[in-house]
């Protein structure tokens, strides 16, 4: 697979996004799938922060660590990315008279890299434009490298100002003069592109949290209540953006204990409403969480993660919220923790969770990851059709909610401990959602027979849910296998890998790459984290010369769970909690150290039952 | 003779809980709770009309006897729950009770915010000085150097001088009742219920058991109607002074009430003119016309 990277370095603030986002869509346009991948330190002005563009005329959704550009729009770029070329690689920069340290003469010659001083204060100067439009000047001279038509250029960056008639001819003017620059010392550029793939011209170009934000609407949430966290304050930031056209409610408001109990409140009243926050905004969520659970009212809750512990690492990224979400608690309740992967399913997993929270009359946990929710995917535009709006048991005509009494709220022999629901405002016998132990109609009841009975009611659910959950997704080699067909060939496999989140995209190249094309490599894929299944793993486990875990968290936290659930201790763990996502090349050459160990007879990983030792 | 729902109005027995209830004898709960009834009978409301928010403490342990959708939650949170639900359904009338330990403790943010957001609910304040269900240790409006479980030399903390507060925070209704007139509390709950922003009603609640200082016979002498007395609600420095100063007397009734200012509700520009309920709204959404900036 071609694939090339250009990666935007300098100040947060200095414009790096507007290029990368102007050159990310243009090059879609064109017919290349466009991954985005945004690093940046938790302040507003300075730091170092990056953009970077993967581009492939196949899909792609992972970053490498060598780019084949580096535009850096200061000198510090200049002093810290240059390891990261690959050989052949260009290095446009801004800053005049730069005395490359010797170090660094050496890695150009040894790389054979081109060094272009692009003169934008010259430019500026002469065009009398103020250094606001450097970045026109440099996005015009990015697309003739990479030997785009200008006329797609400037009708992308026209939009943007069809309104401003000067500042539209300035911006032209400044990417016709970038376009045509000719570096004096060594003439043309060129980054080879594969041709196009005009399959890609009409997808979207959209990050996680934006997909999220699409998905919620889609679900019919009504209400979103919000306090602002990274890497969830985009989706808040999306939702109020679109509040004028959705008609929704939208409350920042002053806690996350406060968001969570606004949307709690209006679930309860029968409406669709949605909150998310980040790993310390989640433990001020829990409290809530629990009382959910006590008085059955479906929720959902956006659990973006970042590493921590504490504030840790605003705005990196991370998976160490999968144990948070699946077990904190106030006592034992039933809930349903479900992974995002890309801007596909940060789609379409939203009404699922609604679905399942309304169904189940539970709190359903979506996580996410900054990965996820900054990075900037090439999506197929959305299927509107698949998605059902399924309530579960909530009654609503007339003549039921008549015959219906205070005791059907909780009865706690309902079918797999699902009672029948119904809303404030309808003309039926009413109840109490009690957050205190009661009984069937959310009266306080501590007597020890219907505590156990509320208590088995609630648990019950569990079993139900996670019967009808999905089975986790199987891909082998380079493509999507149903679980169930797949799982009795006799085949054996070389390497099984076990992941989730953001984790799934950058695996799915690592198969399609070259060097693996053709090997035995099975990747499962959990997307439905709690309750967990385990029977399709373990039959592949048997079949499996060899098992890697591969989290972004220390402990390898859905390892702790698969062998909490099935006993299967899979010892071989890639992991990484540096708040760097996995990148394409570093997990490639991770994946293959393995293959090349496989045949070198590897124990078969070992299911230790309860009381057998590690 | 059945009568058929409609066509009688709601009668006191409609909220009716068969479930006994737990306060102590002398409670001040049990006239907060029959006037509670009262005023929603009197204001043409069924059981099923209104939306009864409990917060932690001996007031929510009235949660299950009285009819009506009813919540019972976490201590301190019950404003922001009330908040969410009532913005969800504005065709119900919501009414959170929460006592003094939960609202200028754990939470007194939501407090803030409720007033200052104007949330169109109603809060009644079950006031009785002290945290009751926990065994009567202080809360922040106990007297100061009044001995109390788990300081028993007084508290060192100064008292929390509430009305204060709650006027600093520009509210749009503030009422005092007194659990011992049930006429009272009636009038102002009505009030309350009927009010377009976030309506605060302080109850000043007999505890037997623990408050030994402001008792019922304490409250009973120096508590006077200022209605009666001829006090105008729409006079905020009046009805701030009326509030505070409580040396000789405790003026209670409709102390300030403004109804000039929008609610939450009806400052939100995406809600002008939808004429229907979030709850009301829930179904699939074609989101197609929200990404045709992206492609």
């Amino acid at each position: 697979m071609a694939r090339i990277s250009l990666k935007i370095v300098g100040a947060s603030g200095q414009g790096i996004n507007s290029i990368g986002a102007i050159i990310a869509k243009g090059l879609k346009r064109s017919g290349y799938c466009v991954f985005g991948y945004r690093e940046y330190p938790s302040l507003i002005k300075g730091g170092h922060a990056s953009y970077q563009l993967d581009v492939s005329d196949e899909r792609i959704c992972s970053t490498e660590t060598k780019v084949d550009v580096l535009v850096a729009l200061n000198h510090h770029g200049l002093e810290l990315n240059m390891e990261e070329l690959k050989q052949g690689g260009i290095v446009l920069h801004v800053t005049p008279g730069w005395q490359f340290p010797k170090h660094h003469q050496k890695l150009i010659a040894e790389r054979s890299l081109r060094v272009v001083n692009f003169p934008v204060d010259d430019m500026l100067n002469r065009l009398g434009a103020g250094a606001i439009l450097s970045n026109v000047l440099l996005s015009g001279f990015v697309w003739s490298m990479l030997d785009q038509d200008i006329d797609a250029l400037k009708s992308l960056v026209g939009t943007k100002f069809a309104k401003k008639k000067a500042l539209l001819e300035l911006n032209m003017r400044c990417l016709d003069e970038g376009y045509s620059f000719v570096d004096p010392a060594g003439g043309m550029i060129h980054v080879a592109l594969p041709a196009p793939n005009k399959g890609f011209a009409s997808d979207l170009l959209i990050t996680g949290g934006q997909a999220m934000g699409l998905g919620a609407v889609h679900a019919g949430v009504r209400l979103y209540a919000g306090y602002p966290m990274t890497p969830s304050s985009p989706l808040l930031s999306f939702i109020a953006e679109l509040e004028n056209k959705t008609h929704m409610v939208v409350k920042q408001a002053e806690d996350e204990i406060t968001a969570a109990q606004i949307v709690s409140g209006a679930m309860y009243m029968g409406t669709r409403a949605l909150t998310a926050t980040s790993g310390v905004g989640f433990d001020l969520m829990s409290e809530t969480l629990s009382l959910n659970a006590m008085i059955e009212n479906p929720t959902v809750f956006v659990l973006a993660q970042r590493p921590g512990p504490a504030t840790g690492l605003p705005t990196w990224t991370a998976q160490g919220g999968l144990l948070q979400a699946a077990n904190c608690s106030a006592g034992e309740f039933s809930r349903c923790v479900i992974a995002v992967s890309n801007s596909q399913d940060a789609f379409d997993l939203m009404p699922v969770a609604f679905d399942l929270a309304e169904q189940y009359q539970i709190s359903v946990i979506l996580l996410t990851e900054k990965q996820i929710a900054e990075a900037l995917y090439t999506q197929h535009p959305y299927d509107l059709e698949k998605a059902k709006i399924e309530r579960g048991r909530l009654v609503v005509d007339p003549e039921k909610l008549k015959a219906l009494k205070s005791s059907d709220r909780f009865d706690p022999h309902a079918e797999g401990g699902v009672s029948l629901r119904w809303l404030p405002g309808s003309e039926a016998a009413t109840y109490c959602a009690q957050g205190d132990e009661h009984n069937s109609m959310g009266a306080v009841d501590e007597c020890a027979f219907n505590t156990k009975l509320q208590m088995e009611k609630r648990l019950r659910k569990l079993q139900t849910l996670k019967a009808g959950l999905p089975a986790p997704l199987l891909r082998i080699g380079s493509r999507d296998a149903k679980t169930i067909d797949w799982i009795d060939e006799d085949d054996e496999i070389e390497l099984l890998a076990i992941g989730w989140g953001s984790t799934g995209d950058v695996f799915q190249d690592v198969m399609c790459s070259n060097e693996l094309r053709g090997r035995k490599i099975a990747y499962l894929h959990y997307t439905f984290v709690w309750p967990l299944r385990t029977q399709e793993l373990r039959r592949l486990a048997m079949r499996s010369k060899r098992i890697v875990l591969v989290e972004q968290n220390y402990q390898g936290q859905l390892g702790m769970l698969i062998r909490m659930e099935c006993g299967l201790d899979i010892r071989d763990k890639i992991l990484k909690y540096d708040g760097r996502p996995f990148f394409y090349d570093e997990l490639l050459s991770s994946v293959m150290e393995r293959c090349a160990n496989t045949s070198e007879g590897e124990e078969n990983p070992g299911f230790d039952h309860a009381g057998t030792s590690s | 003779m059945n009568i058929a729902l409609q066509t009688r109005p709601p009668a006191l027995s409609d909220y009716y809980s068969k479930n006994k209830c737990i306060w102590c004898d002398g409670c001040g709960n049990y006239g907060i709770w029959t006037a509670v009834k009262y005023a929603l009978v009197e204001l043409n409301l069924r059981p099923w009309q209104v939306c009864l928010c409990y917060d932690v403490g001996c007031n929510g342990n009235g949660s299950d006897k009285i009819e009506g959708y009813r919540f019972h939650g976490l201590h301190g949170r019950v404003i922001p729950f009330a908040a969410g639900a009532k913005l969800a359904n504005m065709n119900i009338p919501v009414i959170a009770f929460a006592g003094d330990g939960g609202t200028f403790s754990e939470g007194i943010g939501h407090l803030v915010h409720g007033l200052r957001s104007n949330y169109p609910i109603t809060f009644v304040l079950h006031n009785n000085a002290n945290y009751g269900l926990t065994t009567g240790q202080a809360s922040s409006l106990t007297w100061q150097d009044q001995p109390m479980n788990t300081s028993p030399n007084g508290i060192p903390e100064h008292t929390l001088d509430s009305m204060d507060f709650i006027f600093s925070l520009k509210p749009t209704f503030v009422a005092r009742g007194f659990s011992g007139d049930i006429k009272l509390m009636t009038r102002i709950f009505k009030a309350a219920i009927q009010h377009r922003g976030f309506a605060f009603v302080d109850i000043l609640q007999a505890c037997p058991s623990y408050n030994h200082f402001a008792t019922h016979e304490y409250l009973l002498d120096r508590y006077f109607d200022a209605n009666a007395a001829g006090h105008d609600p729409s006079n905020l420095q009046q009805g701030k002074a009326l509030a505070t100063q409580v040396r000789n007397g405790i003026a209670c009734g409709i102390l300030y009430q403004c109804e000039d200012i929008p609610d939450f509700y009806h400052r939100l520009i995406p809600r002008k003119g939808v004429e229907t309920t979030c709850v009301e709204e829930v179904r699939k959404y074609d989101v197609s016309e929200y990404w045709t900036e992206l492609v």
